[in-house]
């Protein structure tokens, strides 16, 4: 007698679908087995915004009383394995206002597995995860996030993959035998059975202690009850801002504190502000209002409010002002701003180093057949 | 007796006097719209509500339809917005606009609260605009002594819903209520609703009819600020990119807002006071100074379109050849001659 | 209907000339309310019967009566979201409708409830389609019994008019801060005209408050933000906040009612009216103008010797339930007709009696309650009708009829 659980936690709309082969094929697997499963996303993440942080989970039981307990829930909280289908998702989810930020292993079991798609080593990883009270593995596919839209699936075997890998982490789930057979009767695909078995046979698990990880305190916040929330369905209004704190002029907008968003981002601008002519359209066309504007006229991503859109980037008219790089390559949401008035040339290159490998990161559709070209490129 | 005018019949009360800003440079820097919305990753509507709320100032309220703008944008205990906001139901932008206007008028006239102009704007997506709402808008719009603006921004499908298929989505695209199949490839077949065009042919005595889009932003909020400024009822339809519903990497919400634009697919013109003009790219393609782009460049970069074939590329082509070649007034009023 | 006098303002008299008297129909009589309250914004749309006030309100807007802005809308759905929003920026506001026209607007009427917003309306009680007939059923308003709307049922245009005064009160409190609808039986109130007390507006100054919605005012100098979407993590606290408001509501109609009697001379009682019932041994119970007919019956049946009496409950919301165990627990039995109906409903009653049989319910020695059926679509209800009615529920109270069913009164089989 036995039930186990995996979340699945991965970016809005990008990977839904991903989400969903994943969790469906957990539960084809299990029926195999002769066992009895569900799947299911977290509601109040449904209607997705796309790169916010969503949970998808499957849990799987050897009878329909053990199930029961899962059958009226939105996020079951003790989890054997944490699949994390984007890894700069390590440094912990903010779906919603007054969750503040989840650890990514916060809802993970005693002894579970953290399971990542990520090209990023182990080390390095458990560097950007919180800790955690208990121990846990962590666990590795390697691949780049899996990004496409919701109209078109972009299959690169992300899905499969992270299947095969389950079976190795958490066999008591589900045997790598019946995920093979699930896979091959849901594709009819001999290619997807293979990428599975070799997930399976690749992956491999570091074990994690209790407290080791990043020992950055996660914000959170205080939900009031009906006695102290305001009537009428109130809320306060946030107040405008004004200078840069401690210095004249510039411009910084208030900014609610209870919704940060940054963790949706995958990418985040860096910014030349030596060949920045102040054109001010980065800043105008920024949908998230997260530009400050510098008591010197520069403009700058402010990292607690950018979602990583790369609207910037794109209408910036200067070459290589503002440019897009992979969100694993910061540790932290420091002003770049204050880094290049301090020191300049220090700035210099510390941009130098960050823009020199261009991202490999793609979001979703660019146009027709673009997939399959970037599939041919990753297998190449 | 003073004889009947458009403007006898309008309101008593003062606009707030916004002059245009002549380039990106002498755009304010105070945000009324900021930080705490959940909207996608280059959310045009968002955008779109940031850009409104800088031309609007400090003195305006702001009433939002169910829909994106609400369900995303404006998330208990995590508002976005710095001036007065408040939701209103799918169907009752029209209604919550001319609400506000009244009452700020008569308590106003009563002496039961300050005199002053207040900027009174409701938005609405296509759902809660083009679709459901579209009744009560032409009644506020009738309402002549009432200085409101509803600002419809269209991101052409029930984004916030789902993602399902509204009056105002375009031809053919994919929603979750129009899925292409293996039997029927187009499963909506209707044309989007020519909506800006109809309100203002609907209700000439409105001052102010006009088409924006968030790609060219200083436009977008200087004809917020001319609608806002001339008084009495006014409506703008903004087409905002939707990486979401359409379909496509968030960087290029822009170029696309741009493309819809170049391909004479989104028309960019005013009314005021009955006059026609028709604005930037838009003017320069009735001029003959700039030829319009093949809607394929548009339609094949997003995904809700990615199950088109050329029959299908060909419709949308030869439909928008007839807004600029046929039509009477070309890219806004049908009726071929 | 006679539409007011252009002169009104000097029939009335002006200041402290006290109350004048006016041969006006409840509709007409609310109407006088909209001008003595000030009302700022008032929406119509076209329905019987309840148009018949907006008639009025119209002509005494024309003439200079008063001074508000009056907005005829497109729709039912449109005329309630337009004084909400009204509402929500301090305006004091007036609304109506009848029937299906109620319930056209029912999405509008669950968001005033839910946003805590005042507002007084006017229910011209009218059947439902179809068939469309205009007479009175109270499916109508009792539709939204559940959504927070205060609700009450008055028997004669003075009341109706007297209501509508403390309805503003009670309402417009910041302890409630609740819309309120007023029914009026179609026909009998909003067709008829009686003899009604027409109060000065300095009474009614010295009565009603300006509306003041605090810091809950939708303007620039108070930027918040009203009804931001919640999920299932708030809404549990938002509803309960709402309750606590309906609770609320009890004390300040007490209060209301209080002042009301001492500033105008009358003896209202606040949510009940008693008639007959000292030494009653079995009781009636009804909303509106039944209250007629059943009061000539009962003073029948007193000279026949039958003790019985007559409880008219005013307000249906917040439900009166100590007053009713308190009116009826000594009772032999009670009769209880409805004007409405609950198809399916626990021994199929209406609406009214399922609410009495339950607050009698946790009585020690809880009556007798049996439930009737009567006067649907406006049909008549006649003395003779509730001396049958009566006589069945003495025979419940002597066990010799089935107080597990509903009998419908009146109706041809």
């Amino acid at each position: 007698m036995s039930t186990g659980s995996v979340e699945v936690v991965y970016r809005g709309i990008f990977q839904k679908t991903l989400a969903k082969n994943i969790c469906r094929g957990i539960v084809f697997a299990a029926i195999k087995e002769g066992k009895i499963g569900i799947a299911f996303g977290r509601y109040s993440d449904s209607p997705e915004r796309n790169g916010i942080p969503a949970k998808q989970f499957a849990v799987v039981s050897d009878t329909e009383e053990e199930l029961q307990e899962y059958l009226s829930r939105y996020e079951p909280d003790n989890n054997d394995v944490t699949m994390v289908a984007d890894d700069t998702l390590c440094k912990g989810v903010e779906s919603w206002a007054w969750y503040g930020l989840q650890p990514i292993n916060k809802l993970l079991a005693k002894d579970g597995t953290l399971l990542v798609t990520s090209t990023q080593s182990a080390n390095k990883l458990i560097k950007t995860i919180h800790r955690k009270g208990s121990p846990y593995d962590l666990a590795t596919i390697k691949a780049q996030a899996s990004f496409s839209g919701l109209w078109v699936y972009k299959d690169d075997h992300t899905d499969v993959r992270l299947l095969g890998a389950l079976a190795k982490v958490a066999p008591h789930i589900v045997s790598l035998d019946s995920v093979l057979e699930a896979i091959k009767d849901q594709w009819k695909d001999d290619k997807k059975v293979a990428s599975a078995k070799k997930a399976h046979d690749e992956t491999e698990s570091t074990s994690v202690g209790a407290e080791q990880g990043s020992d950055a305190e996660p914000f959170s916040f205080d939900m009031p009850g009906y006695t102290k929330m305001e009537e009428g369905l109130v809320i306060r209004g946030i107040a405008a801002k004004g200078d840069i704190p401690g210095r004249d002029g510039g411009f910084v907008p208030g900014r609610n504190p209870t919704f940060k968003k940054y963790s949706t981002r995958t990418m985040r601008p860096v910014i030349n502000f030596s060949t920045c002519t102040k054109c001010t359209l980065c800043w105008l066309n920024c949908p998230d209002t997260c530009f400050d504007i510098t008591p010197d006229g520069f403009y700058e991503a402010n990292m607690e409010a950018c979602c990583g859109c790369g609207v910037c980037e794109a209408v910036c008219p200067v070459k290589e002002c503002v440019t897009m790089v992979n969100e694993e390559a910061f540790e932290d949401n420091d002003s770049q701003w204050e880094l290049w008035t301090k020191d300049k040339d220090g700035y210099s290159a510390w941009l130098a180093e960050k823009i020199a490998n261009p991202p490999a990161r793609s979001h979703g559709f660019h146009h027709i057949g673009q997939y399959a070209e970037e599939i041919a490129n990753e297998s190449s | 007796m003073p004889e009947t005018t458009v403007e006898s019949l309008g309101s008593f009360l003062e606009t707030q006097v916004l002059d245009p800003w002549k380039g990106p440079k002498k755009v304010i820097p105070e945000e009324y719209y900021t930080s705490g919305h959940r909207t996608c990753q280059g959310c045009e509507s968002a955008q779109l509500m940031r850009l409104m709320a800088k031309a609007g100032g400090p003195r305006s309220i702001i009433l939002g339809a169910t829909g994106c703008m609400y369900v995303a944008n404006t998330t208990y205990y995590s508002t976005p917005w710095v001036v007065p906001w408040m939701h209103t139901q799918l169907g009752s932008t029209g209604s919550a606009a001319t609400g506000t206007a009244a009452a700020l008028t008569a308590m106003m006239r009563k002496g039961k609260m300050t005199k002053e102009p207040i900027n009174v704007i409701a938005v609405c997506g296509d759902g809660g605009g083009v679709d459901m709402g579209l009744s009560a808008i032409s009644a506020a719009l009738q309402h002549l002594h009432y200085n409101l603006l509803i600002l419809c921004y269209d991101n052409e499908s029930y984004a916030n819903t789902d993602i399902q298929v509204s009056g105002s989505s375009p031809y053919g695209a994919n929603t979750t209520f129009t899925p292409p199949g293996k039997v029927h490839r187009i499963m909506h077949k209707r044309w989007k609703k020519n909506t800006a065009a109809m309100l203002a042919a609907g209700h000439p005595d409105v001052k102010y009819v006009g088409t924006v889009c968030t790609s060219y932003p200083v436009d977008a909020m200087n004809m917020v600020r001319k609608a806002l400024s001339i008084g009495g009822p006014t409506f703008i339809h903004s087409l905002d990119p939707c990486p979401k519903g359409w379909d496509y990497d968030p960087k290029y919400s822009h170029e696309l807002g741009e493309l819809a634009v170049e391909t004479g697919m989104w028309p960019l013109y005013e009314i005021e006071r009955g006059k026609l003009k028709m604005l930037g790219r838009s003017q320069r393609i009735v001029n003959g100074q700039f030829k319009r782009k093949p809607v394929r460049e548009y339609l094949m970069r997003q995904g809700r379109f990615a199950h088109f074939i050329d029959e299908d590329y060909d419709y949308v082509q030869k439909k928008t050849d007839e807004m600029w070649e046929k039509w009477l007034i070309p890219g806004v009023i049908p009726f071929f001659e | 209907m006679n539409p007011p006098s252009t002169a009104l303002a000097e029939k009335i008299g002006g200041p402290g000339s006290g109350e004048t008297e006016e041969l006006i129909s409840g509709s007409e009589a609310i109407s006088h309310v909209c001008r003595l309250a000030d009302v700022d914004v008032i929406t119509a749309y076209p329905i019987r019967p309840y148009d018949t006030v907006m008639q009025y309100v119209s002509q005494m807007i024309a003439n200079g009566d008063f001074d508000c802005e009056y907005i005829v809308a497109e729709s039912e759905h449109s005329q309630f979201e337009i004084v909400k929003h009204a509402s929500a920026v301090g305006a004091r506001v007036f609304c109506g409708s009848s029937g299906v026209g109620w319930f056209y607007a029912f999405e509008a009427l669950a968001v005033t409830a839910g946003l805590r917003l005042p507002m007084v309306a006017m229910v011209g009680n009218r059947a439902l389609d179809d068939p469309g007939a205009f007479g009175v059923e109270h499916n109508d308003a009792l539709a939204v019994r559940d959504l927070g709307w205060m609700l009450n049922w008055v028997e004669t245009a003075q009341e109706a008019l007297d209501t509508a005064l403390i309805a503003y009160r009670v309402a417009e409190d910041p302890r409630v801060f609740l819309p309120c609808a007023i029914s009026c039986d179609g026909a009998f109130l909003t067709h008829s005209q009686a003899i009604v007390k027409v109060p000065s507006q300095e009474m009614v100054d010295s009565f009603l408050p300006p509306y003041d919605r605090g810091d809950k005012q939708l303007h620039p100098d108070n930027p918040i933000t009203i009804a931001p979407q919640a999920n299932e993590d708030w809404l549990m606290e938002m509803r309960r906040q709402n309750d606590q408001a309906a609770r609320r509501a009890r004390g300040v109609i007490i209060e209301a009612y209080e002042d009301f009697n001492a500033k105008f001379g009358r003896d209202y009682e606040p949510f009940l009216e008693r008639y007959m019932m000292d030494d009653a041994e079995v009781a009636l119970v009804g909303m509106g103008t039944m209250g007629m007919p059943v009061k000539v019956a009962v003073r029948k049946m007193r000279e026949q010797g039958k003790k019985v009496g007559f409880v008219r409950v005013r307000w249906f919301r917040p439900f009166p339930a100590v007053e009713l165990q308190e009116a009826l627990g000594g009772m032999q039995a009670v009769g209880v007709i409805d004007r409405d109906y609950s198809f399916g409903s626990s021994h199929h009653s209406g609406t009214l009696g399922t609410e009495v049989r339950s607050a009698l319910y946790p009585l020690e020695k809880s009556p007798k309650v049996v439930t009737f059926i009567a006067g649907l679509g406006g049909r008549e209800v006649t003395a003779d009708n509730v001396v049958e009615t009566t006589d069945m529920v003495f025979d419940a109270a002597e066990g010799k009829l089935n107080d597990q069913d509903t009998y419908w009164i009146g109706v041809r089989e």
